[in-house]
Order: structure tokens, then C-alpha cells, then sequence
């Protein structure tokens, strides 16, 4: 038993300082459920398994290289695409050229989703969130004077990924390169979509055998390329916390590593090329904390299927900075966000890393903001001296006992979804969702309460904000996209092309690999929509459930005076008109991410709101159809991938034809303050940004709707 | 927003319009005593018009498809040229007042086409209250010309008695196994099925399935059928792989037409309709009871008494009953 300071002693001069109060006053409750004491000490230590490991060795948590920053700091890798294969490219060079060493490519929601640029349901869509890629020939265009043999590439993609991969490897074998030098990642973790992004094409069983398919084809033919990112970002920002993020990635990394067992691989074979993919949040100790935890969790996890090589425990992994801990409000702060953030993953022992621009919470990142960016890592790589030490905080009272803590509750969470049968069932049992879900409103209420503080947005605010300047997609780059699939289709072999598809088809029904059927597609030219319209015959569309809890949003204020004082607005507009304020919260276009509007959702409810939801992805007429069957009073769009000023103005047309104008229009999301004059313009009444009170907005709607009469 | 002129409702329900047909159900829903009235002129009108649709309750817990039982049913019965009308009543909070009704999310097809109409209705606060309203929609739609109208309604209260008392074949909606052979359905809810169906008859479920047949079965021959033509059948079905969903709607053919054959099937709707008038009559004199001035003016006092034990219910409930009684004989 080792020897700890008397903490009694401690305690009587903390309680003077105190004016009487116990120092257990101090305790703070983390969103995790972890109480965070005042002070750690030695006796904090106890019982930790890992405290004497080292970096390099199993179980991983000091990092899974010896070395680590010492000899050769994380890859500065920044996620971008946006317009045009041509623009991506001009600014992937640019970006090359001043520091940044690997790509990352976004792609657009068409793209995600397997819908060509020319599709109906996509018109909002193209070229705003992410580059449209429809076939080989956009790939072509995305990489050029870009050795695909040096630079390592990684690629967003979970939906459309096999006309991706394949494009890409196509793109790399007409340079030249072969498939066997790629180096990389493919995002194809498509189980977190299911969770929180939405941009999923198939059901989840399919979609499972595509993973399967991928892992298979690339551990035989490319063996230095990673071929799943499991994925916990997009869940934190959904509002999972540290524990529900570490917890649901690593079952998700399991349910892969069972996929491709049944598959017949050998461990060894394709665990070492599977890597992981964290957002880190503000919570600066706690992010820290969690990707040692995860380290920790998944080499202990993995040994149940007793691999041979090392290197099948070792979890390594990508980071990116919280893009929803970015604010609209004072924009400028969010370099200091984004700075501690950054900071956090490098103590946390990241292997790569993207820093969000302080301009991407209403915008994609200008030229200068993108630098900034960028520079906030080398500044931390070159001039701070973090990465002379390998894991510096090893050791520390309190970030040791927080890993303990987070790896007991996620492991805790992940033998529940052990007992669902794991993740694939978990998820269609709909319990990871919820989680998310229930963290997320229980976070919003915090946050609007002021209990959780956000510089700029409820404390300190700014009152003269100067605006910024934002980066604005040209409306031309749909129709551009469009000329160019049919220049294409015009000159390839229609007869091979659909040679190609049919074999698509066959081996989506009757079985084989189907990565190796789709590459001989993509060099015929075969756009992504016709590929993925060959499966989607056999698959099917996946329609998500929407489930919604209620209850946590006001429970979460217990009662305050201002959830009384809506309620009783939303009880007195009742007796004056018959009903209560009934709104739809709508998702329009290829954007799927809900955890606005799910937030939102389940707050109106719960200030006295009837809420309609329409299912995802709708055409501004399917969004309009349901406002007049379900005779709302008010219409909100979210919309947060950049078609609101295509989609917002086309619903209120389609509303205005059939009668009814009188209908409310209000959007919220990210929306450019440049574009709030065009939308009020269109007939708009409120727009809400993001750092928005949920309470404030329900106040505005019914100020609108009382002031209409 | 209100319009206060019938025509416009009666004109455009009869026309067809959505939105006509919408704002008439929102008038019908409404609390206020103006648009009451307003309700019946119109319901007066359209009356004429009603009758014509094959009524069709579905119920079920929450969870065990509904929704995407009826996307499956509606999207086939829209490409037989059915007109499809849903109602679906969502159960609100107690708490806030409020409700989300997610419904069509998981109608993601039939609720963007145009030949079907969807209505979701939060419940309110009173749940009787707005299945009350669902009958008078139901009749809005008929005057609208759809053939068939759906409605759904949450198995776990008391609404699906009120909705099994305004439709002509009632469906219940089960899950195989999970162990309590209910499910927290009340044995009740099973006596007035005119058929059960347990979902998700599908891939390693189908087994499970067939087994909860069976017991579904036992179960029910021990009850007697509410009508001597016809003795509620078990079925599996799948609203995701679209299995047992012809068979369903068969059932509900085959049902009316024999009911027809017996003479059952107005003898239902009769009773139905009386049924409404003892309820419409019963609420009506609770709601003329209490606005009287006298009752307004006693009922505190007598409530303070029982609250303090200064009287039996008993005796005041006599006691203000009486008094009234002996008041209107005077009046008149």
C-alpha cells in the first residue's frame, strides 16, 4: 500500500477558504455522470491497471507508437471539398503548398446520398457541402498534379462508397498508380449514420455486407490502406457525450470486426487497417481522458478474438476539433475553441488531425480562414514544445482516474449493447439514437439555461457583430455538373456500361465481392447514381424511424419560470383559437443531420407545442403537401448544408399555389447572415442561427403567429 | 386563420380540395364553442355525402408498426385506385399539453403521394375527447370521396374502444414472443378485434411468429364472436417484406360482404350510430349541467362540505341533485 497525503488536512483549510461550506460543494457533475472532486491525489490511483504501461505496448493508452510526437508529430490533415472537382483541387494544392500533408475530401450530399448531380431530388444540393463527384472523369479532375502514390488520401464516405472507392481507384490506375501503393482512408462506417448523419443509402444489412466487401477486397489488393474509420465525431455531434462516444464507436468497431470474420478473413488480416475517427469537444481534461480510455477499451476488447499480431489491438485514430462548439456570435472565439481543442487531441495522443475554421459555423472556410486553421496546428507542432514528450500527463491524479472512470462507464454501456446483440440491433432496437438524443436535449436546456457557459452566446454577448466574410457557391455549379454527366454519357460504351451494371446487380442478389464489380463500372463510366441504382434494385432505399423522447428538455430546467411562462403562452393561444400553436419541423434535400431538429422537436413539445415531423430528406411539394394535411400554423426548416436558399423560397411557392400562403415560414440552421435579408425577402419571418435559445425562438414564433392574428 | 363561412368548407371538401378537407377537420377538432357550431352547419351539409367508405382501425402498442403496416396497406390499395384517408390520433404529454406525431415519417411514400391523405391529431389532454372528433372526420373524408379510411390509434388507453365503436373492422397488431402473451394490450381490446395480425413476420421472426399465432388462436376461441358470421381470424404478416398484407385486406373484404349477406353489417352501423347518440346525450347534459347557474353557485360550497366531512358524497350529490330538480318543476 503505497503512502497518500493526508487529505483531512487538506479538507479543514479548504472548508475555512470555503466560509464553512464542505470542499464536497465544489463536486461538479460532468454531462457523463462523472463527479469531478475539487482535488486529486495518489489515493486516486489506486487500483489502475494500466498506470505503469507504456507507450507502444498493450493496452495502448500512452499511445500506440513508442515514439509518438517525439519523432514524427500527427498528420495535419483538413477536411475540404466544396463546388467543383476543378475548385477542390486548386484549393487542395494551395493548401499543400503551405504546410498541410494529407487530403481529406468532403464530398456533397448528392454524392453521399448516390444521386447524380442531374437528379430531381437533389436541385439544393450540389457542390454546397462537399465536391459533387458523378464519375471517374470528377475524380480525375479532383487528384490532378496529385501523386496518388505519396499522398495519403482520405475520403468521407459512407452511403455511395463503392462507386467512390472504386472511382478512386480508378482515377489512381489512369495516373498510373496502382492499387497496391494507395495509401489512405475510407471513412465506410456505415453504422454511425444510422446514429446521427443520415446519408446512408441502404438498409443496414446490406450496407454491412458493403463493409464486409471492402475490408475483403483491400486487405487482398490494398494492403497499406485503412478501410473503415469508426467513426465517434458525428456522434458527439449529435450531442453524445465523452462516454456514449467512446462507448458506441468501439461497439461499432466490433460489429465490424464480426462482420468481417464471418466473412471468412483472418484477424490479422484486416484489424490492423481499421482506425477510428473522434471528435474532441471543449471539455478539455475529459476529451484527453477519452481517447486514452478508448485506446485502453479496444485493445482490451479485441483480445476476445485472440489475433496474433499486436497491431490488431492497437486503436489509432483521426481527430477532429467540435464544430458544434463553434459559435455564429463572435466568430473569433472560435480560433480559441478551436486552439484548445487541438491541444486536447495532441495530449490525447491523436494520429491525425483537422481543425475546424472559425467561419464554419455559418459557412464553408474562406482561403484565410482555412489558414488560420491550419496554422493552429503547425504553431502547436513548432513553436510550443508539446510533442518533445511522449504523453506528457501520464501520471496525472486527476487525468488518470478520469480514463479509469470513462473506460468503467463505457464499458458498462457497451455490455448493453452486447446484450441487444450488438450494434447492428442496438441500432435497430433504435437505444444508441435515444441516448444521443436525450444527451443532446439535456445539453441544449444547459446551455440555454446558461448553466453551461458559451462565450458570446450567453454570456458576454456582442452587441454590433461585424460580419464576416463567408465563401458562396455559385448556383451555376449544378448545371455546369449537369452539361458534364451527359458530355460523358455521350461518349462512352453504352452497351459496356450496362454490361457493367447488370453485374453489379447479379452480385448484389446472388453474391461475390462487390468492390471488384464495381472498378470495371467506374472505368466505363458509369456515373455513381447508376451504380448505385444497380444495387439499390436489390437492396432497396433504407427509410429511417424517427422516434422521439420527450420529457428532457423541460425536465432538464425542472420547471423554471420560463417554461411556465411559454407554456402558459401556448395555453392561452388554445383558448383563443381552438387549438394549440402546431408547427412541422422539416428536413429538406439530402441534408440528414437531425439533431437540431430533434432537439427542437421534443423542447416544443414540452413548452405546449403539437409538432408534426416529416420524414427526412423531402422535396419542398412533399414538405408543403404535409403542412396543409396537417394544417400547421408555422413551417421550420432546418437546414444546415447550404440549400437553404434554393429549397426555403420553392416550398413557399409550392405553399402560396395551393392556398396557403398564410402559412409561417421560419428556418434555422447554418445560415450565412449575409443570406437572412434574401431569406426574409422570400417571405421568411424568423431565421435562427445557431447559438439560438430554443426558448427565445419558441417566444419569436409565437410572437409571429400572435401578430398575424 | 378561420373561415367562418360553411360554403367554404362544405364546397371544398365536396370538391375534393386538401386544404379544404384539412381546415374542416381543424375546425371539427377545435375547443372554441363558435367553431362547434360551425362544425355542425358544415356536417349537416356534407352529410348526404358520407357512408361510402370501407372504415378500417388499426391499433397496437407503440412499436409494433403501425405506421409501416399502413404505408404497406396504403401504398397497394392506392394502386388498386382506392382513395386512402388516415386519421392517426398521437398521444400528447400531460404535463405541457403538447405532442410530437412523427406517423409520417414512417409513411415516407404514402405521405408524399398525392393520392393518399394523412392526418395525424394530437389527443390532447382528454383522450375520449378527440376520438370523439375522429368520427366526424372520418365522415369528412367520406364526403371528400375516399373510399377507405384508415385509422390508427395507440393500444395502451382508452381510445381504442372509442375507435372500435366508429369503424367496421377493427385490427389489432401484435408482436410474437417478448413472453406476456398480451403485451400490455388489455384482454378487452382482443374481444372487440374483428381481427388480430401479428407483425413482423420476417426473416429470423417468422417462426416466433407462426408460435404467437397459435396461442393468438387458443386465446380467442375461448371468447364468443360478436357476430355469428364471423369468427376473427389470426394472421402473420410483414409490413416490411410486404407478406400476409393481401391477405389482411382480403379479410376486411370478406368481412363486409358477409356482414352485408346477414343484414350485420347496417345492424352495426345503427348501433353505432346510437351508441353516439347515448354518448353525444350524455356529455351534453353534463356540459348543460354544470353551465347551469344554480349548479355553479352550489357546487363549491357542497364540495368544501365533503372535503371537510360535513357530508357523505352521498348525501350531496343527492342534495344538489334534488334541489335542482325541485327548481326546473318550478320553472315550468
Amino acid at each position: 500500500m503505497a503512502k497518500h497525503p493526508d487529505k483531512k488536512k487538506w479538507a479543514e483549510i479548504a472548508e475555512k477558504e470555503l466560509k464553512g461550506k464542505s470542499p464536497e460543494s465544489l463536486n461538479w457533475q460532468s454531462p457523463e455522470g462523472i463527479t469531478i472532486k475539487p482535488l486529486y491525489t495518489s489515493e486516486d490511483l489506486e487500483g489502475i491497471d494500466f498506470i505503469d504501461s507504456l507507450p507502444g505496448f498493450d493496452p495502448f493508452v500512452r499511445g500506440p507508437r513508442a515514439t509518438m510526437y517525439t519523432l514524427r508529430p500527427w498528420t495535419i490533415r483538413q477536411y475540404a471539398g466544396f463546388s467543383s472537382a476543378k475548385e477542390s483541387n486548386e484549393f487542395y494544392k494551395r493548401n499543400l503548398a503551405a504546410g498541410q500533408k494529407g487530403l481529406s475530401v468532403a464530398f456533397d450530399l448528392a454524392t453521399h446520398r448516390g444521386y447524380d448531380s442531374d437528379h430531381p431530388r437533389v436541385i439544393g444540393d450540389v457542390g454546397k457541402a462537399g465536391v459533387p463527384i458523378d464519375s471517374v472523369e470528377d475524380m480525375k479532375i479532383l487528384f490532378n498534379e496529385i501523386p496518388l502514390d505519396k499522398m495519403s488520401v482520405s475520403m468521407t464516405m459512407n452511403g455511395a462508397v463503392l462507386p467512390v472507392l472504386a472511382g478512386y481507384i480508378v482515377a489512381a490506375e489512369e495516373q498510373g498508380v496502382s492499387q497496391e501503393k494507395l495509401t489512405g482512408t475510407i471513412q465506410n462506417d456505415i453504422l454511425k449514420e444510422y446514429l446521427t448523419r443520415n446519408t446512408y443509402i441502404y438498409p443496414p444489412e446490406p450496407s454491412m455486407r458493403i463493409v464486409s466487401d471492402i475490408i475483403g477486397y483491400c486487405s487482398e489488393h490494398m494492403p497499406k490502406y485503412n478501410t473503415v474509420s469508426i467513426s465517434g465525431y458525428h456522434m458527439m455531434e449529435a450531442g453524445a457525450d465523452s462516454v456514449l462516444q467512446t462507448a458506441f464507436t468501439i461497439a461499432d468497431g466490433i460489429e465490424y470486426v464480426r462482420a468481417a470474420l464471418n466473412a471468412g478473413l483472418d484477424i490479422d488480416a484486416f484489424a490492423p487497417r481499421l482506425s477510428f475517427f473522434f471528435g474532441v469537444g471543449m471539455n478539455f481534461f475529459m476529451e484527453i481522458a477519452m481517447l486514452r480510455a478508448a485506446r485502453y477499451l479496444w485493445a482490451d476488447l479485441m483480445k476476445q478474438f485472440n489475433p496474433k499480431s499486436q497491431k490488431s489491438l492497437m486503436l489509432r485514430t483521426h481527430v477532429q476539433t467540435s464544430g458544434w462548439s463553434l459559435t455564429q456570435q463572435d466568430p473569433y472565439n472560435n480560433i480559441v475553441r478551436t486552439t484548445l481543442e487541438a491541444l486536447a487531441a495532441a495530449l490525447g495522443g491523436t494520429q491525425s488531425l483537422h481543425t475546424n475554421a472559425f467561419d464554419e459555423a455559418v459557412s464553408l472556410p474562406t482561403d484565410l480562414s482555412a489558414r488560420v486553421a491550419r496554422n493552429t496546428q503547425i504553431i502547436i507542432q513548432e513553436e510550443s514544445q508539446v510533442t518533445r514528450v511522449v504523453d506528457p500527463l501520464a501520471g496525472s491524479y486527476y487525468v488518470e482516474s478520469l480514463t479509469s472512470e470513462i473506460v468503467k462507464k463505457a464499458r458498462a454501456l457497451i455490455d448493453e449493447v452486447e446484450e441487444l446483440g450488438g450494434m447492428t440491433k442496438a441500432i435497430v432496437a433504435g437505444m444508441p439514437k435515444m441516448r444521443i438524443e436525450e444527451a443532446a436535449a439535456r445539453r441544449q436546456a444547459k446551455i440555454d439555461q446558461g448553466k453551461e457557459v458559451i462565450v458570446g452566446v450567453n454570456k458576454y454577448k456582442v452587441e454590433d457583430e461585424v460580419p464576416i466574410e463567408v465563401r458562396e457557391i455559385s448556383e451555376a455549379v449544378r448545371d455546369n455538373q449537369v452539361a458534364w454527366i451527359n458530355q460523358i454519357k455521350e461518349k462512352r460504351d453504352a452497351a459496356e456500361v450496362k454490361r457493367c451494371l447488370e453485374a453489379i446487380t447479379n452480385c448484389a442478389e446472388s453474391g461475390g465481392n462487390l468492390l471488384e464489380v464495381c472498378i470495371p463500372a467506374v472505368r466505363a463510366r458509369a456515373t455513381v447514381g447508376e451504380i448505385s441504382d444497380a444495387m439499390e434494385k436489390v437492396f432497396g432505399r433504407y427509410t429511417a424511424t424517427t422516434q422521439c423522447i420527450s420529457g428532457v428538455y423541460a425536465g432538464e430546467y425542472q420547471d423554471d419560470e420560463i417554461i411556465v411562462s411559454i407554456r402558459k403562452r401556448t395555453e392561452q393561444f388554445m383558448e383563443k383559437r381552438g387549438r394549440r400553436p402546431r408547427i412541422l419541423l422539416t428536413k429538406m434535400g439530402q441534408d440528414g443531420h437531425d439533431r437540431g431538429i430533434k432537439v427542437v422537436a421534443t423542447a416544443y413539445a414540452d413548452l405546449g407545442f403539437d409538432v408534426d415531423i416529416s420524414p427526412m430528406f423531402q422535396t419542398p411539394e412533399e414538405a408543403s403537401k404535409m403542412a396543409i394535411e396537417n394544417d400547421v400554423h408555422v413551417v421550420g426548416v432546418s437546414s444546415l448544408a447550404g440549400a437553404h436558399k434554393i429549397l426555403v423560397p420553392q416550398l413557399i411557392e409550392s405553399l402560396k399555389s395551393q392556398g396557403a400562403g398564410d402559412i409561417l415560414i421560419v428556418v434555422g440552421g447554418i445560415i450565412p447572415p449575409g443570406d437572412y435579408e434574401f431569406l426574409f425577402n422570400a417571405g421568411v419571418t424568423n431565421v435562427f442561427g445557431p447559438g439560438t435559445m430554443v426558448t427565445d425562438s419558441a417566444n419569436q414564433v409565437l410572437n409571429a403567429l400572435e401578430k398575424k392574428g | 386563420m378561420i373561415e367562418t363561412d360553411p360554403k367554404y368548407y362544405v364546397d371544398g371538401v365536396l370538391e375534393g380540395n386538401r386544404k379544404a378537407l384539412s381546415k374542416t377537420i381543424t375546425l371539427i377538432e377545435s375547443a372554441l364553442p363558435s367553431h362547434q357550431k360551425l362544425t355542425h352547419e358544415v356536417l349537416d351539409a356534407l352529410l348526404p355525402h358520407t357512408g361510402n367508405s370501407i372504415r378500417l382501425g388499426i391499433t397496437g402498442v407503440p412499436g409494433v408498426g403501425k405506421s409501416t403496416f399502413i404505408e404497406s396497406l396504403g401504398l397497394r390499395l392506392i394502386e388498386e385506385e382506392h382513395q386512402v384517408a388516415i386519421l392517426a390520433v398521437d398521444p400528447s404529454s400531460a404535463k405541457s399539453g403538447g405532442s410530437i406525431m412523427g406517423d409520417k415519417t414512417r409513411m415516407e411514400k404514402l405521405s408524399a403521394d398525392p393520392r393518399a391523405f394523412i392526418r395525424p391529431s394530437p389527443a390532447g389532454r382528454t383522450l375520449g375527447g378527440v376520438a370523439r372528433k375522429t368520427r366526424e372526420s372520418i365522415l369528412v373524408c367520406e364526403a371528400a370521396g375516399f373510399d377507405v379510411v384508415m385509422v390508427e390509434t395507440v393500444g395502451v388507453g382508452q381510445s381504442e374502444y372509442s375507435v372500435a365503436s366508429m369503424v367496421d373492422f377493427f385490427l389489432v397488431l401484435l408482436l410474437a414472443g417478448a413472453g406476456d402473451e398480451l403485451q400490455g394490450i388489455k384482454r378487452g381490446i382482443i374481444e372487440i378485434a374483428d381481427a388480430i395480425a401479428v407483425n413482423k413476420a420476417d426473416g429470423n421472426n417468422i417462426e416466433n411468429a407462426a408460435n404467437a399465432k397459435a396461442a393468438y388462436e387458443n386465446a380467442l376461441h375461448m371468447m364468443a364472436p360478436a357476430s355469428p358470421v364471423w369468427q376473427p381470424p389470426v394472421m402473420t404478416c410483414s409490413a416490411l417484406t410486404m407478406t400476409g398484407i393481401d391477405a389482411i385486406w382480403h379479410n376486411v373484404l370478406e368481412h363486409r360482404h358477409l356482414m352485408q349477406q346477414a343484414g350485420e353489417f347496417d345492424r352495426k352501423r345503427r348501433e353505432q350510430a346510437m351508441d353516439w347518440f347515448l354518448y353525444l346525450l350524455d356529455e351534453g347534459l353534463k356540459e348543460w349541467f354544470y353551465q347551469l347557474p344554480d349548479v355553479k353557485e352550489m357546487l363549491p360550497g357542497i364540495r368544501r362540505q365533503i372535503t371537510d366531512g360535513r357530508t357523505t358524497a352521498m348525501a350531496g350529490a343527492r342534495r344538489l341533485l334534488e334541489t335542482l330538480s325541485t327548481m326546473l318543476q318550478n320553472d315550468s
